[in-house]
């Protein structure tokens, strides 16, 4: 198999005393969708920012394409969960996605060139959102926003995307056409995806994760109970027949 | 009397030039200010930079100059100990802002004799600008536009979305670092002409009246700038016809306009 583009070597991350990732490790091959699911408060989003070098784990390494150096995640695509920026800033669309160019600028002062705005335009129309160019990013729906800001990471050429829960604030169709424009992109980049939300999970994913402090997988795309109930502490129904990976869960009033 | 004929004296040209010159470096700085939500930082800046005039009187040299290296101290102190040690950043602006005020206090005490034009550096007297202060302002608005045309795409990465910045390997620590000296220097400059107490009036409302009609930074600075100098030139006009203090008139025409502004807006999201 050709080299994993990441690479979470028993990682640990302990924060204000509380352990919130435990030995976690996780491999992603090329042309992956990786899902991984797992309740609130179970390190998701701390996991995507250890791969992202935005934290540092009290132990273990991440490698990207195989290396352990912080500048690899120029080659990462983050996506970051939706309200983490300020959207009255005053930016449109093109200029936002165009940003997402600067790391890969060399010369200086940074400034755009050719190639640099038609790889935009590119990101624009794979994003179905080339006619919202000029507008302000405030004056978007959430979906189109949510487009934008993968627009934003698309025209970096990632190896990678990295999705924090990116359909929280879309609806349903929305959510189902934005699956199918991810699925486009898998023959040129892997796709890491992480959320809350056990009913989201889109058929397209390769391989699926349940965490909760620690990882629990079967190296399959296949959901099980036993893997639910590991992260969730708490007995899920998996219903798997017609519609793969959509999954119900009846929790119990422990907590 | 009309102002072709105040034109004729050189302190009121004085009085315009800075005005003008301060209106440049706010209009500019102030546009992240409001962006990047930094109105309270830039209190506390502007406020240590009533140590850094203590300690030129204490000295014996320009308080303005005095004002410039403490003031740029304090914003880097203050960034430095917020990126490293974590702290929390409206604590840290709480210190950093009583404790200049201390400073200055100190060193204008222990100076011997009296300190001349110290309430003109809290309040601003712009009709007293003598010409080297103004030859010191335009240096540093030569240095702000400079840094941030050659930062430009830098700037608004950072203050846009900190996170993605970093993941694309922008020297996001200097760059956060680098637009609190920025603010640092607006703010000695503004000392002139509206005072420590009232700059942070001048570094926001123009910024802020300008992000109702602008979509894009560049157009915000451009617009804030413009309305910078409308302010100031009216002010200063006014404060000199009714015989009042410059800065205070200066910062009541700026929260008119940022208030009518408000009202034009209301009103026309009503329809």
């Amino acid at each position: 198999m050709s080299t994993p583009v990441i690479e979470v070597d028993d990682v640990w991350v302990r924060l204000r005393g509380h352990t919130v990732l435990e030995g976690v490790s996780l491999v992603v091959y090329p042309g992956e969708f990786y899902a991984i699911i797992g309740p609130n408060g179970g390190g998701k989003t701390t996991l995507l920012k250890v791969i992202l070098s935005l934290l540092a784990p009290s132990r273990g390494v991440v490698r990207i394409l195989g290396s352990t150096e912080a500048r690899m995640r120029k080659d990462l695509g983050y996506v970051p969960q939706f309200r983490t920026f300020d959207f009255d800033y005053p930016i449109t669309v093109r200029e936002m996605v165009l940003s997402g160019r600067l790391g890969h600028i060399a010369r200086r002062p940074r400034r755009y060139d050719e190639k640099d705005h038609a790889r935009t335009e590119e990101a624009l129309d794979t994003m179905h959102i080339a006619d919202l160019a000029d507008r302000q990013i405030r004056d978007l729906s959430g979906g189109e926003q949510q487009r934008a800001i993968i627009a934003r990471a698309l025209v970096g050429d990632p190896k990678v995307l990295l999705l924090d829960e990116p359909t929280v604030y879309v609806d349903a169709p929305t959510a189902a056409q934005f699956y199918g424009i991810l699925d486009g992109l898998r023959d040129r980049m892997a796709i890491v995806l992480v959320t809350h939300d056990i009913g989201v999970i889109p058929e397209h994913v390769t391989r699926v994760a349940c965490l909760n402090r620690r990882l629990y997988t079967h190296g399959t795309n296949e959901i099980t109970a036993d893997m639910l109930e590991a992260a969730y502490h708490c007995p899920v129904d998996l219903i798997a027949h017609g519609v793969p990976h959509r999954v119900f869960s009846e929790h119990s009033r422990e907590e | 009397m009309s102002l072709l004929e105040i034109l004729g004296y050189e302190f009121f040209r004085n009085a315009l030039a800075a005005g003008m010159l301060a209106s440049v470096a706010c209009g500019i700085i102030g546009t992240y200010v409001v962006v990047r939500r930094m109105v309270s930082v830039s209190g506390g800046i502007s406020h240590a930079a009533f140590g850094g005039i203590g300690l030129g009187y204490f000295l014996g040299i320009d308080p303005l100059l005095g004002a410039t290296g403490f003031t740029v101290a304090a914003a880097l102190g203050m960034g430095a100990l917020q990126l490293r040690a974590r702290q929390q950043m409206d604590t840290l602006i709480g210190a950093v802002w009583a404790a200049g005020m201390a400073i200055g206090i100190l060193f204008v005490y222990l100076t011997p004799g009296f300190a001349p034009d110290l309430f003109s550096y809290l309040f601003g007297n712009i009709l007293l600008v003598p010409r080297g202060d103004i030859l010191l302002m335009a240096v540093l608005v030569i240095i702000i536009v400079a840094v941030v045309a050659y930062f430009y795409r830098e700037l608004q990465a950072v203050t846009f979305d900190p996170d993605y910045a970093t993941v694309m390997n922008l020297p996001v620590e200097r760059l956060s670092l680098l637009l609190l000296v920025l603010i640092a220097l607006t703010v000695v400059m503004l000392i002139r002409v509206v005072g420590i107490i009232l700059v942070i009036a001048l570094l926001t409302l123009p910024a802020a009246i300008s992000r109702l009609y602008t979509s894009r930074i560049r157009n915000m600075m451009l617009l804030a700038v413009a309305l910078g100098i409308i302010f100031t030139v009216t002010g200063i006009w006014l404060s000199y016809l009714v015989n009042v203090p410059s800065g205070a008139t200066i910062i009541l025409v700026s929260t008119l306009a940022y208030a009518g502004a408000l009202g034009v807006e209301r009103l026309r999201q009503g329809d």
